[in-house]
């Protein structure tokens, strides 16, 4: 990591927040030694957050001062008691070496679990993500599969919808289970429209249109349309959005009839 | 004492001259009292713990290492972290009165939803100049009080995004301050 990455990941601004574990601090104040760009960077935050504290400054009632000073005032130097005989100096010497072990190692042990806590916090956090990207692939994954399985299935029939004068480009296909009734659609060319129109596809049946449902762009797979009997051909329309009871003809843009068995 | 350096107020502080702590509290006290609160609400529980703070920075004035970091830093910490310790004895006797045994979390939340008046004070002014999410970090850790552990656990970001939004929001202060 080079420094201007080291800067960007915010560890100063912990650091100088005091947020930092002490092997965390130690390796900060190390790499500040050796670098000049990381000290002209701490004297930026600090500067900024010293300004930033004056700005939202409060004073204080008057009172504080002076109950501050006489406080202050009245302080007395911690008594030194004199030591004498040499067995007490002997187990005092022992004692503190018992407080000085265990408070270090207490204050290890504490540490340790500190870090130790926080790189689970860390590797959760990554699993938690882990799963999220993965179950959203999964997911995809699932709805190809069933596209897949929809195209390829000899009881769904094909029927290919081609652009009309309207738009000589534009192509979609409906996938429709004329036994299940259930009919899907794939775009393969349809341009954009704006916010306030919206496609909507019809089936012919017994020569009149029949609302198999509205659909904007690219869906991104097979898109599941309502369900329908007896269709005879399949055609597209241009219309408000939400869609319309009976299809504008002058819009349709694609049209497609049911192969002949 | 006119303007002094901050090399020589520290070495004025380590020789326990009480002058430079009166120079101390007269320069910095109000910027360090806004810190305290905007985490403690009550007034006269906010000056008590300004008092302490000073009382911690004479006390402890040793242990500052100013290779480490520049004085106001230090104080800043101290004020930041009694403030944060008082509110929290403050709710655990709260709890042990009611006996409700309540989220510390929820408690710290509890304190941030009382009224917000004294942020109109010039905080507000440079904070809505940031993108949301980045006031949103300034505002929970600063003026709420929070550890980066906390807000990151208790909003469900994860902790690296919280310091690189602080640190955004930091740079943004810096141009918005005209720190140079």
């Amino acid at each position: 990591m080079n420094i201007e990455e080291y800067i960007s990941t915010g560890v100063l601004e912990a650091y100088v927040l005091g947020e930092l574990t002490p092997t965390q601090r130690l390796n900060v104040e190390s790499k500040l030694r050796q670098e000049p760009t990381l000290r002209e960077e701490l004297r930026l935050i600090e500067q900024t957050l010293e300004a930033f504290a004056q700005r939202g400054a409060i004073k204080p009632g008057e009172g504080v001062r002076s109950a501050l000073l006489s406080k202050l005032d009245g302080q007395k130097e911690a008594k030194v008691v004199p030591i004498n005989s040499q067995p007490t100096k002997l187990a005092m010497a022992a004692s503190v070496a018992i407080a000085l072990l265990t408070s270090y190692l207490s204050y290890y042990y504490y540490r340790q679990y500190q870090q130790t806590s926080q790189t689970l916090g860390n590797l959760v956090a990554q699993s938690q993500q882990l799963a999220q990207d993965y179950s959203v692939v999964n997911e995809r994954l699932d709805k190809m599969q069933n596209d897949l399985s929809i195209m390829g299935s000899a009881a769904f029939s094909r029927i290919i919808m081609k652009g009309t004068d309207n738009a000589p480009d534009a192509m979609a296909s409906v996938y429709w289970n004329s036994a299940t009734e259930e009919v899907y659609l794939s775009i393969h060319q349809m341009k954009a429209l704006t916010q306030e129109s919206q496609y909507q596809l019809w089936a012919i049946v017994e020569g009149k249109p029949v609302n198999a449902g509205v659909f904007d762009m690219d869906p991104g797979g097979l898109l599941a349309m309502k369900p329908v009997s007896g269709a005879s051909a399949f055609a597209v329309t241009v219309e408000p959005r939400g869609g319309m009871p009976t299809p504008n003809m002058a819009t349709m843009q694609v049209i497609g009839t049911m192969p002949k068995t | 004492m006119p303007n002094i350096t901050e090399s020589e107020l520290v070495m004025k502080l380590k020789a326990r001259d009480k002058s430079s702590l009166e120079y101390l509290y007269d320069n910095y006290s109000a910027a360090l009292f806004g810190v305290i609160s905007r985490i403690i609400r009550n007034e006269k529980i906010a000056e008590e713990v300004l008092q302490d703070v000073f009382l911690k920075i004479w006390d402890r004035i040793s242990f500052y290492d100013p290779e480490k970091g520049r004085l106001f830093t230090w104080m800043l910490n101290v004020a930041r972290n009694q403030a944060i310790d008082r509110t929290r004895s403050r709710e655990i006797n709260n709890d042990k009165k009611t006996s409700e045994l309540e989220s510390f979390v929820s408690a710290i939340e509890a304190r941030g939803n009382e009224e917000l008046a004294t942020d109109a004070i010039g905080l507000d002014e440079v904070l809505n100049n940031l993108p949301e999410e980045q006031s949103f970090v300034v505002r929970q850790l600063y003026i709420k009080g929070y550890t980066h552990r906390e807000l990151a656990d208790e909003f469900d970001i994860p902790l690296g995004t919280v310091k690189t939004r602080l640190r955004l929001a930091m740079m943004e202060l810096r141009k918005q301050l005209d720190i140079k």
